[in-house]
């Protein structure tokens, strides 16, 4: 049993956190039911896992904790099908299941001795930070160069992980340039689209990655921004989505030309994709 | 290697008995069709066919299988056990190109990370025992374009070989050999017949009348993901999903949850790539969006992907989507087509 992959690890929901003002997107802290379990879930920024709700379904949503927090993890979850307006649904104390971790992670060995530029948009900002809180743990941190991280939503309420991007804008040794599309009365930050932000930020090039995930079109917007600063292919880095059952690589549907987005991704440099058909 | 000689009238009575001690899975006439099906007590297998309807893989990727079943608690629902139930078992009259299906299906469900544990009990514990093509059913066979032959020792623990009066066993593997016993009194095979099988092999490649440029693609594919080409094959598709189920390479699957009362499973069932609901995401948003875009992922997954991650064409020559189809889409003119672009 232990071998067979389709078997989810049993988890209870430990915390449930309302991140926008909307409340469709919300992170769930799980913990492991089984010791062994949480020892045995080796993962770093990137993965994914398969929340599985017995009687449901599974969906394939990316892990928002960072392996420098021991204990649990966490999934921001937008309520959007079966399988997350179940999830939306649960309370603290609830049973479920996860597989993984699956899939392929950021780029860590290679950020190291880097400096990292970190674009996120909207909902898609939960890798990203797994990868900010492993980056800035104690321990990890003088083994990342300047850390610049752009993040944008749609308004003031939109934005998640709020108390953590108030923390993190008190540091020193990261460089935070919150926005928002449209402020309210309360707002005292940044207002302008993610893309016109990274231009005026303008992050150096020069020894530097940019880890990229938003909607389509903010990536769309936000690529030339980075080819004009002298950004290569090979140091640009997303993460996609398709639609997954398996997330071996066996069931079939998410491949992009010969890759599976579950086994050979999510995570690509864009030099990688421009390897690949583009039918995602 | 031992090798044996079988009775010609007395093969199918010599499978029916090891149906006695252990599962069988063989060919047997169901209405018009011919179906590898388990062997009920005192049924006795099909050794004259031309070919079956379906193909075998049914037996160790099954069309619809439990993974496992959970039950409710006070908490939510949780596992109450995995269903893993292989058995020691023969898969009986399987062709060549069958054989060779599941040497390539074996790179999807064994790979060396992650291990389908269903699919992998299921054949560790299957004896397969081919019946090589000494005449090749139908003139849709094409097993010799696609790396194949029909008398192919490829995949298959035991391969019988219809001699004219007497069938010649070769027991290929110590899983196979350990079938010998179970077979009762075996003649020792002599050299001579092994000459004669050899001869009939050569006549056997001579009767593949179907030919295909399968290996020639790869490079236009490799180039032409977009191509007006792609506008000309998928028009009369209905996306009835036949040539993928039939497919003995074809592996896709789905994963469904089915609840009744306090209890439930968790299911596997074949999936097609010829459906719109393949790939629909939550969002709404479709990658694939019309019958052009699956049926170039079917024809880029069999000639170009596979073979990019395999080494091999996903595709074994049967014919059998040829032959079902029912708007006679045929693989071969596609591939050939595509050789001459």
């Amino acid at each position: 049993m232990q071998n067979n992959p389709y078997v989810p690890i049993p988890v209870d929901v430990d915390k449930i956190i309302t991140e926008v003002t909307t409340k469709d997107i919300k992170t769930f802290r799980f913990t492991f039911v089984n010791k062994e379990d949480e020892e045995n879930f080796k993962y770093l920024p990137g993965q994914f896992g398969e929340l599985s709700i017995f009687g449901k379904g599974e969906s394939p949503i990316g892990i928002a904790s960072s392996p420098t927090q021991p204990g649990y993890i966490e999934f921001t979850v937008q309520k959007a099908g079966v399988v997350t307006s179940e999830l939306h649904s649960m309370e603290e104390g609830a049973r479920m299941g996860i597989r993984g971790p699956l899939g392929n992670t950021w780029p860590i060995e290679y950020l190291e001795g880097k400096n990292i530029v970190i674009v996120g948009g909207g909902f898609a900002f939960t890798t990203l930070r797994s990868l900010i809180n492993y980056m800035i743990f104690e321990e990890n941190r003088s083994s990342f160069g300047n850390i610049t991280v752009v993040y944008g939503a749609r308004e003031p309420g939109l934005l998640i992980y709020k108390d953590e991007l108030a923390a993190w804008e008190k540091r020193d040794d990261i460089n935070m340039n919150v926005t928002v599309d449209k402020g309210d009365e309360t707002w005292t930050g940044r207002e302008g689209f993610v893309p016109t932000v990274c231009k005026e930020v303008a992050p150096s090039s020069e020894n530097a990655v940019a880890v990229i995930c938003g909607p389509p079109i903010m990536i769309r917007f936000t690529l030339p921004v980075f080819f004009e600063l002298g950004f290569s292919k090979e140091n640009i880095y997303t993460s996609l989505e398709m639609r997954m059952k398996c997330g071996i690589g066996k069931c079939g549907r998410c491949n992009v030309g010969n890759k599976y987005v579950c086994k050979d991704g999510p995570v690509f440099s864009l030099a990688e994709l421009d390897t690949l058909t583009k039918e995602y | 290697m031992e090798k044996r000689v079988i009775k010609k009238d007395a093969l199918a009575g010599i499978i029916k008995n090891i149906s006695n001690d252990m599962l069988v899975y063989a060919p047997v006439q169901d209405e018009d069709n011919v179906l590898f099906k388990v062997l009920e007590p005192g049924m006795e297998p099909l050794v004259e066919y031309a070919n079956t309807k379906n193909a075998p893989k049914n037996f160790f990727f099954p069309q619809t299988e439990t993974m496992m079943k959970y039950f409710r608690t006070e908490r939510g629902r949780e596992l109450a056990e995995v269903v893993e139930d292989a058995a020691d078992a023969v898969l009986f009259g399987v062709r060549p190109c069958y054989a060779r299906s599941f040497v390539l299906l074996d790179n999807i469900f064994d790979d060396p990370k992650y291990k389908d544990s269903y699919y992998i009990a299921r054949r560790e514990k299957t004896v397969i025992v081919s019946l090589a093509c000494v005449h090749p059913p139908y003139t849709t066979c094409f097993c010799t374009s696609v790396g194949g032959h029909p008398m192919s020792l490829e995949g298959s623990d035991v391969v019988l070989t219809d001699l004219g009066d007497v069938y010649l066993a070769e027991f290929l593997t110590p899983k196979g050999e350990k079938l010998i016993e179970k077979m009762g009194n075996l003649e020792a095979a002599d050299e001579a017949l092994d000459a004669k099988k050899q001869e009939l092999s050569d006549t056997a490649e001579k009767e593949i009348k179907s030919h295909i440029p399968a290996n020639d693609i790869k490079p236009w594919l490799d180039e032409n993901f977009e191509n007006p080409f792609w506008d000309t094959i998928h028009r009369s598709c209905l996306a009835c999903g036949t040539c993928t189920y039939l497919c003995p390479t074809c592996h896709c699957f789905d994963i469904t949850d089915e609840v009744k009362g306090e209890e439930g499973r968790r299911i596997r069932t074949w999936d097609s790539c010829m459906s719109w609901l393949f790939t629909m995401e939550t969002s709404g948003h479709n990658p694939r969006t019309s019958q052009k875009e699956r049926w170039r992922q079917r024809l880029m997954h069999k000639f170009k992907y596979f073979v990019d991650n395999f080494g091999a064409v996903a595709c074994v020559g049967c014919g059998r989507c040829v032959i079902n189809c029912p708007v006679n889409i045929d693989i071969r003119k596609i591939v050939t087509d595509i050789s001459k672009l």
